[in-house]
């Protein structure tokens, strides 16, 4: 549906329209209120519908953020409350949902692929590539190392035991769909959606 | 809110899901109340204290004339069925304009406000008092149809308003129930009476927190918008809340809910920051902020104010 927006929608009221407005016809000179504009200040804030990613209810959530909506968008956010028209949650939130601001601004977030070695205690910065690699060479070690195409008694069951996959809760029905075809395509029978939290 | 609250040591909790009213008709003190926000107001906004005052006693004299005026025509029962079940506007303004004595309103109106206007305003109210019945149906066409009119009768037009706002806000209680919420292509024009929108109020109260409702500028109605949506090209994802700093602090409760699809703005005015606060008169009162918005060029404003029209 295309919404027609017309003229008749906009009702200019600037300087240049207070000489001749009602106000001033009223004997109500606009000179003062003209003059108050310079103690002023424009600011700006943005708000966004998100959905919590907490847990599997998927409530609706409005952030607000400072600023034009420009990048570092997320530094900027400042507040989070219920979407009072969201289907699901109505305006609640659950007291880890209400708090998701301190989750935003946690500087222990995890923001970016890490790596800790063997034998050492730190943590290494690795781009999303490197981070694909190692899990497909993991990956593909254990399943070479352990995959049985038949059980002890001779019947074939090409499962790969020693490697399981935990989904998030707040998996889309497609990401479902996309995580069972490819565990089950590997062979993997121990698959959970951690759909409760 | 379904079942009874849960109350503890602290107050209470919700009880179940909140399910806000979709239309929301105006109750008996809406004038009261609205007298009592634009005299708050005019104490504390710079450069607006007489005019706020002035509408605070036209506001003021709207609720004596609701409470004490028989209106001549009360609509028979019934009369709105037809229309509340097919969704058209019962009130629709244009259409009634003819069979109400919004006239005689007005001139209650001007009785009541007699004593309370200062020197300059007296020969406005003589001149409203002198128009014809032509004349003041004229200006009534031009107020319901959000037409600014030529500047020699314009300070006519918000007395006429005032007048059009009690009819219509007496009519809105011979309804036997609300309207549906309006949808498609006028889901920002009243349900009730088919005006355009003042502004539109974020509300604190139990039933219906944090939900945005519209609200007429003639009839008061207000009825549901979902938000962090566009009330003029109804498009979400680019909007903005502009507002007003005075050094820390922000100027004005409204701020303007402003589009990057359609370049309008419409004010919000969220009651989370002044339970008191109302659309119209906080409408008035942030002017400020229309005229920097206006100096700025990026957004042009929507939301007609019929205390407020400004020249073309």
């Amino acid at each position: 549906m295309s919404v027609r927006v017309s003229r008749r929608n906009f009702l200019k009221l600037g300087a240049a329209g207070l000489g001749a407005s009602s106000m001033a016809m009223m004997g109500f000179a606009p000179d003062q209120a003209l003059a108050s504009v310079r103690h002023f200040k424009l600011s700006g804030a943005t708000m966004t519908r998100n959905v919590c990613t907490y847990c599997s209810v998927g409530c609706g959530m409005l952030l607000y953020a400072r600023g034009d909506g420009g990048a570092n968008v997320i530094d900027n956010i400042y507040h989070v409350e219920g979407d009072p028209d969201h289907p699901v949650s109505r305006g609640s939130l659950c007291p880890r949902g209400a708090g998701v601001l301190d989750f935003i601004h946690s500087p222990s977030r995890v923001k970016y692929p890490e790596v800790r070695e063997p034998n050492t205690n730190e943590w290494k910065r690795i781009s999303w590539d490197e981070a694909f690699d190692r899990i497909a060479r993991h990956m593909k070690d254990d399943r070479d190392r352990n995959f049985q195409t038949h059980d002890d008694q001779g019947r074939l069951v090409n499962r790969w035991m020693t490697t399981s996959m935990v989904a998030a809760s707040a998996c889309t029905n497609e990401t479902a769909y996309l995580t069972q075809k490819i565990t089950r395509a590997l062979g993997i029978l121990t698959l959970d959606n951690q759909a409760r939290v | 809110m379904k079942g009874p609250a849960v109350n503890h040591a602290f107050g209470s909790a919700p009880s179940g899901i909140m399910e806000p009213p979709r239309v929301v008709l105006p109750d008996h003190q809406l004038f009261a109340r609205r007298a009592a926000r634009l005299r708050t107001l005019s104490e504390n906004t710079p450069g607006l204290g007489e005019f706020l005052a002035f509408i605070a006693s036209v506001v003021q004299a709207q609720q004596q004339v609701l409470e004490t005026r028989e209106p001549a025509w009360v609509p028979a029962a019934g009369a709105f069925d037809a229309a509340l079940e097919h969704g058209m506007p019962p009130l629709g303004a244009q259409a009634l304009r003819r069979d109400i004595d919004w006239q005689q309103d007005l001139a209650a109106l001007l009785d009541a406000l007699e004593l309370q206007a200062g020197e300059r305003q007296r020969p406005l109210l003589a001149s409203v008092r002198g128009l014809s019945v032509q004349a003041l149906d004229d200006l009534a066409e031009q107020v319901l149809d959000a037409d600014p009119g030529d500047s020699g009768s314009r300070g006519q037009m918000p007395l006429v308003a005032a007048a059009l706002q009690v009819a219509w806000v007496r009519l809105t209680r011979a309804l036997p129930r609300p309207p549906e919420r309006p949808t498609g292509d006028v889901y920002a024009l009243c349900p009730c009476c088919g005006s355009q929108p003042v502004a539109s109020i974020v509300h604190v109260a139990p039933e219906r927190n944090g939900v945005r409702y519209l609200h007429c500028a003639i009839c008061a109605t207000e009825w549901h918008l979902e938000r962090v949506t566009c009330t003029i090209c109804h498009k979400g994802g680019q909007l903005h809340y502009l507002g007003l700093e005075d050094g820390d602090q922000s100027a004005f409760v409204a701020r303007a809910e402003a589009c990057d699809h359609c370049h309008g703005y419409l004010k919000i005015v969220p009651r989370e920051f002044d339970a008191e606060a109302d659309p119209l008169a906080d409408d008035l009162a942030s002017l400020a902020l229309d005229l920097m918005l206006d100096e700025a060029g990026q957004y042009t404003r929507s939301g007609y104010n019929p205390f407020l029209i400004a020249g073309a």
